[in-house]
């Protein structure tokens, strides 16, 4: 299995790496050895090749493993760069010149490769400038140098060497050596900063990287302070050699990090396994968090359950959403905001998301195997997840309802009050003035008679159109076909009924399909702008499947509308679904699907 | 004529009954559900039974389903059902095979009381009665390729009319015209529609209703 990202480009580079590192060692040995100006030759020999080695077959390694991390590249080429340090050793005048020109490069490269550690991506602007100014101190300042400095008689001769003056090469080197003093400060800052403001599972991947990488600046910057103070020849010597040793460490220190993270990884999830099968029931999503955030030492992880949107059928929409342990929407964290998630899946199904620092990202390898560790505990919480969200959803729906029905009521009320009820008053008076009148007035009496049973059919009209609305009576008396027969007849617009049930269907069942067919009914009439509509009623895998459709404008809002939410709950108490499909000018369908067994 | 009444509210029963009395008919027998009714129209054979259609025992439409009983039973009993809700359904069920002595109105129509007597009458004699609330659900409903729009207004009225059940007399007086002019509307209408031409008043709201009915589950 290859790392994602290893791309044929970079696994050529890599090999192109490679086989320079070779060249390298290559010509290390025959300069050095044969150099008339170096000693101790074998412990320079030993250096050379064990930082060159080491800093380029690391870097190789590390580059394979992230191929989307530069640090693997630019340890290598801190490697590389060595090597040509090497070159000075060379009894030839140009290569050595080449030696000494590019000696200090690799210093500027190993700090960027330390500040920009994990990613080898520099984190700020200042960090930047920083880096461009180091770079310029380790190219300019050796050219500078090179300018005015002869070399002393039994070494090569300085091919860069314009003209000769000893006072100039001072106040170079003193500048330089101030300048490098600077600079190995200020990395050994950025670097204690870049600790500080680590998060916590962030110092455990950082740890052993960046304090070899603080300890390789402090030595550099003490061996500066030294060649500043002027101490004696020997002691300098020392310190150099103890700085070089510090700075050798750097490859082993990232690779003691590689092999603490497989340990403690084998470590962390065998401990995960066996709490998760100590986890106490009842207290499942704390435990399993908990466990998760120790197993991958990260306080903050919290743990985002996979809930699909309800059932097969046509619900148009998203695949489903992500909750917390109460059932709550989770939004995911984006990239770039310093956390990080991994999703876990079982048997090919989504599960859950391990939501957690963004470090860890580094050693996908652990969360991963954490979370198939998981998987089967994070499968039961899941499920408990999703039996929350439908609780919530079902209060919710219910509560609607209520309030359908509570808005209903009030709509009956007054519909009686400003309807009937006035008429029957109106009525009884003009009875009573009627009374009054019938010895003195008869013919006016009779009129008012006349009148009053006006008032009294018009209030009879009212009170059937109120019962047709609460629930019509060919509903109860002969089902859904008779029903919708009639209301398509009562319809403004020819309606075409196919296919409807001949037998019964359960009271509620037959109900919330017919007001699902006279809203749609409705709402045809005064939106759709249709010639037609056509209303399919089918029994479908122990459903009743009930849909309107026109040949209208379209472009209706599935989620407009009081009375489409109305229909909706009054669904979903039968733990049926609603849909609407209304594509701009190709008409709207409405479709219920009612589960009604057999 | 001998009339059996059938409907729950006793209140509303005996108005009826006095109604028609008033109006010099003989009520034979009143009935409080609907196998009362059944068991009252077989002793009692009277020419008109005057049902409402909803009644115990279950108060859904059990007096219209022992109307249609009686329709096979005692096919010489006249039937005039009463409801608080007319359905065109239903007058296809009542109507069925003959529109021969079959009467459908809406309850509130006995408030019109010559009317509704009127309707007894015609119904009793083999007559036809349909409510002008069914005639409207028929005449209004809309269906593509409307066959009725090549119809006048005064047409669209006569239409109406004569599938109510009435008489071309009757018709004439409603729309104060002559009862030649209500001839020659009723002969361009039966032209227009493609209907076969009929002499009786039930034919002719057989032929009206079968040809605006829907169709038959």
């Amino acid at each position: 299995m290859s790392p994602a990202g290893l791309t044929p480009a970079k696994r050529a580079a890599i090999t192109a790496i490679g086989f320079t590192g070779l060249l390298g060692i290559a010509w290390t040995f025959v300069a050095v050895l044969t150099s008339d100006h170096t000693s101790p030759k074998w412990l320079m020999l030993v250096l050379m090749l064990a930082i060159g080695t080491s800093f380029t077959a690391t870097g190789m390694y590390a580059w394979a493993r992230r191929p989307d991390s530069w640090f693997g590249l630019q340890l290598s080429l801190v490697g590389l760069l060595w090597f040509l340090t090497a070159l000075s050793a060379s009894n030839d005048d140009l290569l050595f010149t080449v030696g000494v020109l590019f000696g200090s490069l690799s210093s500027a490269v190993i700090i960027q490769a330390l500040l920009g550690y994990p990613t080898g991506r520099l984190r700020s602007r200042g960090e930047r400038a920083f880096i461009v100014l180091v770079y310029l101190l380790c190219t300019a300042g050796p050219l500078a140098q090179m300018l005015f400095a002869a070399t002393p008689g039994d070494m090569p001769r300085n091919l860069l060497l314009v003209e000769e003056n000893d006072r100039l090469v001072e106040v170079i080197d003193t500048v330089l050596r101030g300048g490098s003093l600077a600079a190995a400060v200020g990395a050994m800052a950025l670097l204690m900063l870049r600790w500080q403001r680590a998060t916590i599972p962030e110092r455990r991947l950082l740890a052993p990287v960046l304090w070899s990488g603080v300890a390789t600046t402090a030595a550099l910057a003490l061996s500066l302070t030294g060649q500043l103070l002027e101490l004696p020849g020997d002691l300098l010597n020392v310190l150099d050699f103890v700085g070089l040793f510090i700075f050798a460490s750097v490859p082993f220190a990232f690779i003691i990090g590689i092999v603490r993270q497989n340990l403690s990884r084998g470590h962390s999830v065998g401990r995960l396994v066996s709490r998760l099968g100590a986890a106490q029931p009842g207290r499942g999503a704390t435990s399993l968090s908990e466990a998760l955030s120790i197993a991958l030492h990260d306080r903050s992880l919290s743990i985002a359950y996979w809930v699909p949107a309800a059932g097969a059928g046509p619900s148009v929409g998203q695949p489903g959403r992500y909750v917390d342990a109460a059932g709550k929407t989770v939004e995911l964290p984006r990239p770039g905001s310093g956390r990080s998630f991994t999703e876990v899946e079982r048997e090919g199904r989504r599960v859950a998301a391990i939501v957690h620092d963004a470090s860890l990202d580094e050693e996908p390898e652990l969360v991963q195997a954490a979370g198939a560790a998981a998987a089967l505990a994070l499968e039961n919480e899941r499920l408990d997840a999703e039996l929350r969200v439908q609780i919530a959803e079902v209060r919710a729906s219910r509560a609607r309802l209520l309030e359908v029905v509570t808005r209903e009521r009030r709509r009956i009320e007054r519909d009686l009050h400003d309807g009937a009820q006035q008429r029957l008053v109106a009525l009884a008076l003009t009875l009573g003035i009627a009374e009054h009148q019938v010895a003195d007035d008869p013919e006016q009496a009779r009129a008012l008679i006349r009148e009053a049973r006006g008032e009294a059919r018009l209030a009879l009209e009212e009170l059937r159109e109120l019962a047709r609305g609460i629930h019509p009576a060919i509903l109860t008396d002969r089902g859904l076909g008779p029903a919708l027969e009639a209301l398509a007849s009562r319809s403004p617009l020819p309606v075409e009924l196919a296919d409807v049930p001949g037998e019964r269907l359960p009271p509620p069942v037959e109900g919330a399909a017919y007001f699902v067919v006279a809203e749609a009914l409705a709402n045809v009439a005064k939106y759709a702008q249709a010639s037609h509509a056509e209303v399919i009623v089918q029994r479908v895998n122990g459903h009743a499947v009930v849909e309107v459709r026109d040949d209208g404008v379209g472009g209706a809002d599935p989620d407009g509308g009081s009375g489409l939410r109305g229909l909706e709950d009054r669904l979903a108490a039968l733990d049926g679904r609603l849909a609407v499909f209304s594509p701009s000018g190709r008409g709207t369908t409405i479709r219920a699907e009612i589960p009604c067994a057999s | 004529m001998r009339v059996v009444i059938a409907e729950d509210s006793v209140l509303l029963r005996e108005g009826i009954a006095r109604l028609l009395e008033e109006a010099g008919h003989e009520v034979v027998g009143q009935a409080g559900d609907a196998e009362d009714l059944v068991r009252k129209v077989l002793a009692h054979r009277p020419d008109i039974a005057v049902v409402d259609v909803r009644m115990p025992p279950t108060n859904t439409d059990d007096g219209l389903r022992a109307a249609l009983e009686l329709r096979e039973r005692a096919p010489e009993v006249a039937v005039l059902v009463l409801s608080q809700y007319v359905e065109e359904g239903y007058a296809h069920e009542l109507i069925g095979g003959g529109a021969a002595g079959v009467g459908y109105l809406l309850k509130d129509r006995v408030a019109d009381v010559e009317r509704f007597v009127d309707a007894v009458a015609r119904v009793g004699e083999g007559g036809s009665a349909l409510d002008p609330e069914v005639v409207a659900q028929l005449l209004g409903r809309r269906r593509r390729d409307d066959p009725l729009e090549g119809l006048t207004r005064r047409e669209r009225e006569v239409l109406g009319l004569m599938a109510e059940g009435r008489s071309n007399s009757a018709i004439a007086e409603e729309l104060v015209v002559t009862e030649r002019a209500v001839e020659k509307h009723v002969t361009s209408i039966f032209g227009k529609l493609d209907l076969p031409p009929a002499a009786h008043d039930h034919r002719r709201v057989l032929a009206v209703l079968r040809y605006l009915g829907a169709p038959r589950p």
